[in-house]
């Protein structure tokens, strides 16, 4: 390959890009240097923002070029290759800009670089610039890497975005890059179908930016134990972690979104892998920015608020790790694919750890002890056979080394907490939510738990997550409701009971009277025991939702006279507690409409199954689904979607179908990537109607479904009580019966005539019956065909094998038969509106506290 | 400080209460074999399609009722029955892993992950 003189290729937009990431690289680690340096020796310190602002420009420079390629379509890169093509929507191109590994690492580094900068200007000249900006150098020498695409000893460090195609190893053996001038030949593969949508353009640029603002708190965490000033930090990254809580969670949902809108596993949340990775450092985060809180009002909490502000960025990278090293293996559906760097992700993920556990060291002998024990068994692990015992003995002990650090050098409350006390409630709130992240970090931990221990257990399904978690989210609810009405410090406990039991009484009225219906009218004592304690569980989260949506509200408007600066925390509460509503109601009361109305079932083999969420229809029939008839009218085609228009009508008093609106619930028949459905949805105020298409033919044929003429027949051989399916019906071979007897057959060679009667069911339960004979008339067989009018279909009882008995039978049916037709799935989730207007109730109450924050830090200075 | 200890032992008791039953309670990777010594219990059969049986899909008498022969990695072939729509490029699938429990003879499946043919191995053909 050596010798083909290709040409075309634009090298020079390949080595700028490759100069922008070794650019970057080196003055990530310049600037890391350079500000550790400089936080006792001042001189380093223009040398250190010097090599911090090459490090950011290197970013964008990198970004620019591979903007660059993917819009001038540089087809001779494996990135531009991989992930876009001609034929594609240009305001996809973000898309395929994160759609790759390389890509995303880019977008989480760039908005690293920009936290960087505001933090900076933030931290100019204070004693908080050196160390914090050490910190966010380090991260970014670690993120600068994974795109460095070189080998030291044998071992790949990071992947380079700016490969050629012939460069690389999976693609290098492509036939078509023999040819000199392939490059005027070939069009990318594309995009992925799924990625194909609004929401993808926005939602991983705001979950990274959420990542990325995890790392502002982590790195003045490290800061502040580095400088020995446990809380002196934590008023300036309050904002900073209230910021993250919002970017981050608005970011979640916005996921959540594009997966009810684009994926097709019916719903907004299925506790992914991938997901719930995103959701657990943000519970962690909203904990840490809690204790905080804590700590400015009444002092304490200094530890807690290290702990949960370093796992939070810990956690971060564990699911850059699970998500991105393979480990998941066969558990999620969308992670993305193992690019050989598992190695690497792990060790960015243990170096922080060793560093934050370095950190929470005071003692010079002590933290000695600990790099040498840490350096001795990284030698120990890369030279014997015992990783993983290594690594889990080294886990230990870095546990053990942080609950010493705690007993030792953290200053310890006197005093006992007092029961009725703001912070005591606000405390119990936060464990309870770090409980809850650490059970879903175990569930989703289950390929990690089989790797290091070699088991094989399965990975945990949904209900299972629910029925965990719910009753946490009861409990943590009930602190959302109550906690604002406690003081610091101390509170009288009769008031106290007194000025919340209003609300909480009308939460109990309203709730009760609403989960009645909900959850306890359809025959609650024919379920299960399991499903009897969810519908007590669902209904005691609706209550205490409503009690928080209520008691915040009142906190608000009778408390905070309505003050909108002050509100930002009872907003904030508020649209928590709507999202929990709207989860909930939308969740549990999801409806199946398409009930399919099959006759058989094979439910009756001793377990239930719910196989009954499909319906079958057939283009021109009108079938009920749920309160709607649907009738599916027609496909297009358009480039590579297909489009299936289903019509849905209600029916009016004088029994005329009355058209309502039409969805189009469509599938991509992408030639590389597959076929992919994508669900379409009616909104009203207080429901959606949820559809899309799970199976159906996507070629556009023109036969005239009209046509009367039969179409070619299959045989089929069997016995008696065998079944034949045709498209319309069951057919049994029911009995056979002969004219005469095998004797008389024997003597007389007249007439033998032997009649299947054939047993046909229809979809509809109605019963026909075909009696087609076998006639052998002086040894000439002579079949006689047998016709069922009504469902179009002609058989023909043609052989007797004598031998093992069987007989073999010819089926037709009419062309009309095979009309065109699609299995759907509808749900119905109600009040799922209430979801979306909590999230964004939600994100407004957090940007009002992030304001009220920087105002009181101004007012300060 | 007694309260928080108190608190704290809670806290560890409720982990340890999670890990035990939910490991009691939780499905595992298994093959045919294993299956077919618990039915009652839920696995999940990692294999491949079996390309020389017949796969049967009627939607129009039942749109939640696929049957396929799947060879599970001991090489062992059992007949399924998925209760759900056949999904979409079944049959380019590389890997299936299987959700559900073996009832007499037939593996029952409530859901099924595939892992189709990954972008990067594909033979080529690419020149339009």
């Amino acid at each position: 390959m050596d010798f083909i003189n290709h040409f075309g290729e634009r090298i020079w937009a390949g080595q700028t890009g490759h100069f922008f990431i070794l650019l970057s690289f080196i003055s990530a680690l310049l600037a890391f240097v350079a500000f550790v340096l400089s936080k006792n020796n001042r001189e380093y310190l223009q040398l250190a923002r010097w090599s911090y602002h090459v490090h950011g420009f290197s970013v964008l420079g990198i970004a620019g070029t591979l903007f660059y390629m993917l819009f001038n379509h540089f087809f001779e890169y494996q990135y531009v290759y991989q992930h876009s093509n001609t034929e594609m929507n240009m305001k996809y191109i973000l898309s395929c800009f994160w759609e790759g590994q390389e890509g995303s690492f880019l977008l989480w580094t760039f908005w690293n670089v920009v936290l960087g900068w505001l933090l900076r200007r933030q931290l100019k000249n204070g004693e908080w610039e050196a160390p914090v900006m050490s910190m966010v150098s380090l991260v970014q020498v670690f993120l600068a890497s994974m795109l460095l695409g070189v080998y030291v000893f044998g071992y790949k460090i990071g992947s380079n975005p700016f490969l050629l195609l012939r460069e690389h190893s999976d693609f290098n053996k492509l036939p078509f890059l023999q040819i000199p001038d392939y490059l005027s030949k070939i069009d990318g593969r594309g995009l992925n179908p799924l990625l194909m949508n609004y929401w993808m353009t926005i939602h991983p640029p705001t979950l990274f930016l959420g990542f990325a603002s995890v790392m502002v708190p982590f790195a003045f965490s490290l800061a502040a134990l580095w400088n020995k000033k446990y809380s002196e930090w934590q008023a300036i990254a309050l904002p900073w972690t209230y910021f993250g809580v919002l970017v981050l969670g608005v970011g979640i949902l916005m996921g959540g979104a594009w997966a009810y809108e684009a994926l097709s596993f019916g719903g907004f949340w299925a506790w992914d892998p991938v997901e719930n990775s995103s959701l657990v450092p943000w519970m962690v985060l909203v904990a840490a920015a809690h204790t905080m809180i804590i700590n400015k009002n009444k002092g304490g909490s200094l530890f807690t608020t290290h702990f949960l502000t370093i796992t939070a960025f810990l956690l971060v990278l564990y699911s850059t790790f699970l998500t991105r090293s393979g480990v998941l293996g066969n558990a999620s559906v969308h992670a993305f694919t193992d690019l050989g760097m598992t190695g690497q992700l792990l060790l960015y993920l243990l170096s922080f750890v060793f560093l934050s556990v370095m950190f929470l060291i005071r003692d010079i002998l002590f933290r000695t002890s600990y790099i040498v024990l840490s350096l001795l068994m990284l030698g120990f692990a890369a030279v014997y056979e015992y990783q993983i015992i290594t690594l889990i003995i080294w886990f230990c002990a870095s546990a053990i080394i942080t609950i010493i650090s705690y007993t030792l050098y953290f200053p310890k409350e006197k005093e006992e907490e007092q029961v009725y006390s703001r912070e005591f409630w606000m405390f119990l709130g936060s464990l309870l939510l770090i409980l809850s992240a650490m059970i879903i970090t175990y569930f989703t931990s289950v390929p990690v738990i089989n790797k290091l221990f070699g088991t094989a257990y399965a990975p945990p399904k949904v209900p299972v997550y629910n029925v965990w978690i719910i009753p946490f989210a009861i409990l943590i609810l009930f602190f959302v409701a109550a906690a604002q009405f406690l003081k610091y410090k101390k509170t009288n406990s009769k008031d106290f009971l007194k000025r919340i039991s209003y609300t909480f009484i009308l939460a109990l009225i309203f709730g009760t009277v609403a989960s009645i219906p909900l959850y306890f009218l359809n025959d609650f004592a024919g379920l299960e025991s399991g499903e009897k304690w969810n519908a007590i569980s669902y209904s005691l989260l609706l209550i205490v939702s409503l009690f928080a949506v209520l008691a915040n509200a009142d906190y608000w408007l009778v408390v905070l006279k309505g003050k909108l600066a002050k509100s930002g925390a009872s907003i904030a509460h508020m649209g928590f507690a709507l999202l929990i509503i709207g989860a909930l109601i939308s969740t549990s009361k999801k409806v199946v409409l398409s009930k399919n109305t099959s006759t058989r079932k094979v439910s009756g083999l001793g377990k239930e199954y719910d196989d009954n969420k499909s319906i079958l229809l057939a283009r021109g029939d009108t079938l009920p689904m749920g309160p709607y008839f649907a009738t599916f009218s027609g496909k297009r085609k358009i480039g590579m979607d297909v489009f299936f228009d289903v019509d849905y009508f209600t029916k009016t008093k004088s029994g005329a179908y009355e058209p309502l609106f039409r969805l189009s619930p469509k599938v991509q028949d992408n030639p590389r990537m597959g076929k992919a459905p994508d669900p379409d949805t009616k909104h009203y105020l207080n429901r959606d109607l949820y559809t899309h298409v799970t199976y159906a033919i996507l070629e556009i044929d023109t036969i005239s479904e009209k046509s009367n003429a039969y179409a070619s027949a299959k045989n089929f051989v069997g016995h008696v009580g065998d079944t034949i399916f045709s498209s319309n019906s069951i057919i049994r071979i029911d009995s056979l019966f002969s004219n005469l007897s095998e004797q008389e057959y024997e003597k007389n060679d007249s007439i033998l005539i032997v009649t299947a009667v054939l047993r046909c069911v229809d979809v509809k339960n109605r019963v026909f019956y075909a009696r087609p004979k076998f006639v052998i008339q002086n040894n000439i067989i002579i079949p006689k065909e047998d016709e069922v009018e009504e469902l179009g279909l002609k058989l023909v009882f043609w052989k007797i094998n004598p031998e093992n008995g069987s007989i073999e039978i010819t089926l037709s049916e009419k062309i009309s038969n095979n009309r065109d037709f699609i299995v759907m799935e509808a749900y119905v989730f109600p009040y799922i509106n209430i979801l979306w207007l909590g999230c964004l109730v939600m994100a407004f109450g957090t940007f009002i506290a992030i304001m009220e924050r920087l105002r009181k830090q101004k007012r300060l200075q | 400080m007694k309260k928080l200890h108190i608190i704290g032992l809670v806290v560890i008791a409720v982990a340890i209460a999670v890990i035990l039953v939910s490991l009691r309670n939780t499905s595992t990777y298994a093959n045919f074999t294993e299956a077919m010594a618990n039915p009652d219990r839920e696995y999940h059969v990692v294999g491949k399609l079996d390309k020389t049986q017949p796969q049967v899909y009627e939607p129009k008498i039942n749109p939640d009722e696929f049957r396929f022969v799947l060879s599970d990695n001991s090489g062992l072939s059992k007949q399924v029955v998925l209760h759900k729509s056949k999904p979409q490029d079944f049959d380019k699938s590389e890997q299936i892993v299987l959700i559900g429990q073996m009832q007499g003879d037939e593996f029952h499946a409530n859901d099924i992950l595939m892992k189709c043919p990954s972008k990067y191995n594909e033979a080529g053909n690419q020149v339009n």
